[in-house]
């Protein structure tokens, strides 16, 4: 269910700003891409990774899993590449 | 009555093998004929009555979560098998119709879980079952983008739901699909709370797109006369209920306002009667309002709709042969 919650300008616990803890994420490709409903309205491209950010980015009210986990398999992903 | 009256017929005691057919073993309940075993094995006397009677338009409610629990090809094979004439349902049973022909799945969950986790992972729970966001989101966009379309064609008229979902049916090639095996069967499919759901999502995603003129146009009301007409067409009505809610009244309605009231009905329910809400109202209470005759066949049986209703289907396919084609005046 795409989340349509009034937006509740509180901090977020998150250091830093990432489109999967942006208000206007919904998972699409868990934990890598999200669809920003935003975008979507405006019809810009709306597939974004979890990791990226814009000037629009908007607090989530509640935390979820999206970063830690994209994180995760990013350095994951850059391990392995070392290995090689 | 007279004292005899009330002693005529003892309970027959099941009996049971190993070899036995689900209807074999219906007919154990009816044997019986006691508490949930008796209704349920009159509920299949009274569906297979319905389906050989060929002048009796059936109608099917879907309410309460049946579709992503399991029920969707069991709709989709007696819509194909023409053992139902209309289908009235909850929008969000379509819309996990829709997940599903569009790629997505319904997963076997548990109901003892952490719901902040499922959260966090962004999984949705309904009872014992899990689905995945991403799931909903793409089917989201991909109706969305059906709304796009179907906006664009109809230029500005206004439809009715059943107008539309047979529009989204027209445009799925998933042949275990609801919509899609309504739309190949011709069964109308009308969602009387739609936007109560997903749909309702889905519109104000579409909505956001395009300027108020090019918006689809989609009203609750201009289906009213279209089920009516089903209705006043039929000699005798017939309605099978999974859950109550608004597609059971949608049907009932439809039968009280022609002026017939339903010949056969069986209610599939959970809910009690003492609360005054439509999905647990008697059938007795219901022939207050004139909205079942009488005489009509009816029960209502008291389970759970994932048992009770492919047991009612097996056992009536059953009955009926492979060879049976309901002809309907």
């Amino acid at each position: 269910m795409v989340k349509t919650r009034m937006i509740l300008r509180k901090k977020s616990k998150s250091k830093n700003r990432f489109c999967g803890n942006c208000h206007y994420h919904n998972m699409y490709e868990y934990p890598d891409l999200i669809l920003c409903s935003l975008r979507y309205q405006n019809s810009n491209d709306f597939i974004v990774p979890t990791l990226g950010c814009c000037e629009k980015w908007t607090p989530d009210s509640q935390e979820c899993f999206c970063v830690e986990e994209a994180m995760k398999k990013r350095n994951k992903n850059s391990v392995e590449h070392c290995k090689e | 009555m007279k004292r005899e009256d009330f002693l005529r017929e003892p309970v027959v005691h099941m009996k049971l093998n190993s070899k036995m057919t689900v209807n074999e073993f219906i007919q154990q309940f009816g044997n019986s004929g006691c508490f949930g075993a008796g209704r349920l094995s009159t509920a299949c006397d009274i569906f297979e009555r319905m389906i050989r009677d060929d002048e009796c338009t059936i109608f099917l409610a879907i309410a309460g979560a049946v579709v992503p629990a399991g029920l969707r090809t069991v709709i989709s094979d007696i819509i194909r098998k023409k053992l139902v004439d209309v289908i009235v349902s909850t929008g969000a049973n379509m819309v996990h119709d829709l997940i599903e022909a569009l790629g997505g799945h319904h997963y076997k969950g548990h109901w003892l879980v952490n719901d902040s986790v499922l959260y966090g992972y962004h999984i949705y729970r309904i009872y014992d079952i899990f689905v995945p966001e991403e799931d909903f989101t793409k089917a989201d966009v991909a109706v969305a983008d059906m709304f796009d379309e179907i906006a664009k064609e109809s230029n500005s008229r206004t439809l009715s739901s059943h107008e539309l979902t047979r529009e989204i049916g027209a445009r799925l090639t998933d042949s275990k699909s609801i919509l899609r095996a309504a739309y190949e069967a011709n069964v109308p499919v009308f969602l009387p709370a739609i936007r109560d759901s997903e749909f309702g999502v889905i519109y104000q995603f579409h909505m956001k797109k395009h300027s108020k003129d090019k918006i689809l146009q989609v009203d609750a009301f201009k289906e009213v006369p279209e089920i009516i007409e089903i209705a006043k067409k039929s000699p005798r009505l017939g309605m099978v209920v999974i859950g109550g809610g608004v597609p059971r009244n949608t049907i009932q309605h439809a039968a009280v306002t022609v002026g017939k009231g339903l010949d056969h009905a069986v209610v599939i329910t959970m809910d009690r009667a003492e609360t005054g809400g439509l999905s647990g109202s008697t059938l007795e209470e219901t022939v207050s309002w004139g909205k079942v005759k009488k005489k009509a066949g009816k029960v209502m049986v008291i389970g759970d709709a994932l048992i009770v209703f492919p047991l009612m289907v097996a056992a009536v396919l059953e009955r009926l042969g492979d060879k049976f084609v309901r002809r309907v005046k």
